[in-house]
């Protein structure tokens, strides 16, 4: 159709040069992938053994043999996953469809309120977080004082916010005039928000998982405040022994879990961001 | 339906300023159509009658803030009018389903809009799918789009938006706009956000289309130029979308209605006319001295020779134009495919004047080839002849001046 006032040897030209273009940006992305895939496995596999080894090389009391059996610490990690697992699984119940609600036009000029709080609430500190349910939980009456519960309520109010801040965002960045096409094309807005504004929030709504998952993996090592259990007892159990060993070995599991966890995720994110992106 | 016109035509006489618009049937027609936004006190869009014959392009053009885009964008109910009435072939719409309405409305943007995540053929496919085409018919359907926009559908179904040009999404934009064979169009400034370049080439292209088509266009611009190329008839509005004159380019370029349209038509009204003038319009020469590729060169020379031309423009197997030769090109000893220089400034049929004379100028041959759609020849087109029509042009505008000034002095005001 256009063919008449272009001159074809320029056109060839261009191809020829986007062609060369795009095998080159395969080959660098070749690279790049190999090294974005197995880099962190390969370095964690690597922090795992160094602390296989720093175990076995120490010379262990029978308390800190009794802290590190197998057993125990295959059920505390147990407990962390499905810690980290429940909260978060619920943190994106609640979190996403009332993100997709606030962005809703009629309600949509409180959306920088409600952004707003989510990143006040990310800025207090995990501990003192934690430490203020504690007491909530502690005072009422009517609340159980210590268990899985509090550990996953606790857990979903610290991730609530960063999960509804992403969704709103993700949502909100979506380009007006996509929306509008699609509108102006008869797509109703349930279609509109099913077919056009969630896959484009997607990469956004992920990344918010992501740090809501880290975040727990991290906050569930507070989980003993509660009796709740996890790897969090082993670093507490360290410290009021007094035993370095059980300390070193608590706390480099859970940054070996966090490191892991967010790795995944990140796989997952890929696999999960609409090609076209 | 015909009786549903006559209908509208009664209504409102003094707003509905359609000019001759009863030879055609009407399409869409705007009844005091009023947009006002809560907390302000003027309206953004007051009172626009207006009638928009079946088959032809109106243009809404303006300064910005005039509420072009805001009333056009009121037809398919994207922004929802506060009072007035839609009228789309015969048929009430305004409290219709906006959805089932919007269906039946192509609807382009400036900024495209196509869906970045998924592919040309999900995109060109939406409307079909909304309207439960089955597979094969949708895509049949998207194949032939993509070929009436001049994208190979072997190439682009299944890539991504962004893995094409701007103009190449403008074209899909048009293709997805078109899918399900709506009656009528909206085009909001489609061609603004493209270089110049393609800008043209992407016009030319829309209203060969639009020939085969004939869909009812409402099409927006700020572009005076874009719009005396595109309209058959150019609504040019004031604030609050008060129209100033809604006419055809003629009328709009030769008889402005008021101060405000003739400055915003602004000078070179000649320069303009010929943006309006197609090269289809005028006598192109057709008996130019024609060679091929593959004759001998001996064959070639004779016959320049005993002609009258002073060059001869060679044509390739497929009829395409490929070389200008001269007499003094055969001095050299070189195969005829080899002599003179390579045919270039080519132009279509739909091309305007203004850009004959362009490719001219930049071809620096003095002429313009006419060619199809495919490229093959068609004609040569001289300055001579742009220049004979410009002075027809001009005499024509006289004649005017004087006899409507004989006629109604008072039409000027007006």
């Amino acid at each position: 159709m256009s063919t008449t006032l272009t001159p074809p040897e320029a056109d060839i030209g261009a191809r020829d040069r986007a062609l060369a273009e795009d095998q080159a940006a395969d080959a660098r992305a070749k690279r790049t992938k190999l090294v974005h895939y197995a880099g962190m496995p390969l370095f964690l596999l690597v922090v795992t053994v160094a602390l296989l080894l720093y175990i076995q090389g120490s010379e262990l009391d029978s308390i800190e043999t009794r802290s590190l059996a197998a057993n125990v610490q295959f059920t505390r990690l147990q407990e962390h996953l499905l810690l980290t697992g429940v909260s978060t699984f619920f943190v994106l119940l609640l979190a996403i469809p009332l993100g997709i609600a606030a962005t809703r036009p009629r309600v949509r000029k409180y959306a920088p309120i409600v952004i707003g709080l989510g990143n006040a609430g990310q800025a207090i500190p995990s501990l003192g977080a934690l430490a203020l349910l504690f007491f909530l939980f502690r005072t009422v009456d009517w609340l159980p004082s210590t268990g899985t519960i509090p550990v996953v309520v606790s857990l979903i109010a610290y991730s609530f916010l960063p999960i509804l801040r992403n969704t709103m965002v993700g949502l909100d960045q979506v380009d007006a005039n996509v929306l509008e096409a699609g509108r102006g094309m008869g797509m109703s807005n349930r279609l509109v928000l099913r077919r056009l504004e969630l896959p484009l929030a997607v990469p956004v709504i992920l990344a918010g998982v992501r740090t809501a998952l880290v975040l727990n993996v991290g906050t569930a090592a507070l989980a003993f405040l509660f009796g709740g259990g996890g790897l969090g007892e082993t670093i507490q159990a360290g410290f009021q022994l007094n035993r370095q060993p059980v300390l070193v070995f608590g706390a480099v599991s859970v940054a070996i879990l966090a490191l892991l966890v967010d790795y995944l995720a990140g796989l997952v994110e890929e696999v999960l961001t609409p090609r076209g992106l | 339906m015909t009786d549903q016109t006559n209908d509208t035509k009664q209504y409102d006489k003094e707003t509905a300023i359609g000019g001759d618009a009863a030879v055609g049937e009407t399409m869409i027609e705007l009844r005091d159509l009023t947009k006002r936004y809560p907390g302000e006190e003027t309206p953004a869009v007051d009172r626009v009658s207006m009638e928009i014959p079946k088959g032809e392009i109106v243009v809404f053009v303006g300064p910005s803030g005039c509420g072009k885009t805001t009333t056009l964008k009121m037809i398919n109910r994207i922004i929802e009018p506060t009072s007035g009435n839609i009228i789309i072939d015969g048929e009430d719409v305004t409290t219709i389903d906006p959805n089932h309405l919007r269906r039946r409305i192509g609807y382009v943007i400036q900024q495209i809009g196509l869906f970045p995540h998924i592919t040309i053929e999900g995109n060109v496919g939406t409307v079909p799918r909304l309207l439960g085409w089955d597979k094969d018919r949708t895509d049949a359907r998207i194949d032939e789009l993509l070929d009436v926009v001049g994208l190979d559908p072997a190439v682009y179904r299944s890539r991504y938006p962004k893995e094409l040009s701007g103009g190449q999404r403008q074209r899909v934009g048009v293709a997805r706009a078109l899918a399900a064979d709506p009656p009528v169009l909206l085009m909001d400034e489609p061609f603004g956000a493209i270089d110049p370049i393609t800008r043209t080439r992407l016009q030319n292209e829309f209203l060969r289309l639009q020939e085969e088509l004939q869909k009812t266009i409402a099409f927006v611009t700020h572009d005076i130029d874009e719009a005396i190329k595109m309209g058959d008839r150019i609504a040019i509005l004031k604030e609050q979308s008060h129209i100033a004159q809604f006419a055809t380019p003629e009328e709009i370029l030769t008889n402005p209605a008021n101060e405000f349209v003739e400055d915003f038509v602004g000078t070179g009204a000649t320069l303009k006319r010929l943006k309006l003038t197609r090269v289809r319009d005028i006598a192109v020469v057709d008996d130019a001295l024609i060679g091929r590729l593959d004759e001998p060169r001996e064959d070639l020379q004779k016959r320049l020779k005993e002609s009258e031309w002073t060059a001869m423009l060679l044509l390739d197997k497929d009829n395409k134009p490929a070389r200008w030769l001269r007499a003094p090109d055969f001095r050299h000893d070189r195969p005829a495919a080899e002599l003179g220089l390579p045919a270039r400034a080519m132009v279509e049929k739909q091309a305007t004047l203004s850009d004959a004379l362009e490719e001219m100028l930049v071809g620096s041959a003095g002429v313009a080839i006419v060619v199809d759609g495919r490229g093959t020849y068609e004609g040569i087109l001289d300055v001579d002849s742009i220049i004979t029509s410009i002075q027809t042009m001009r005499d024509a505008d006289a004649e005017f001046y004087r006899a409507a000034k004989l006629i109604d002095p008072a039409d000027e005001v007006a």
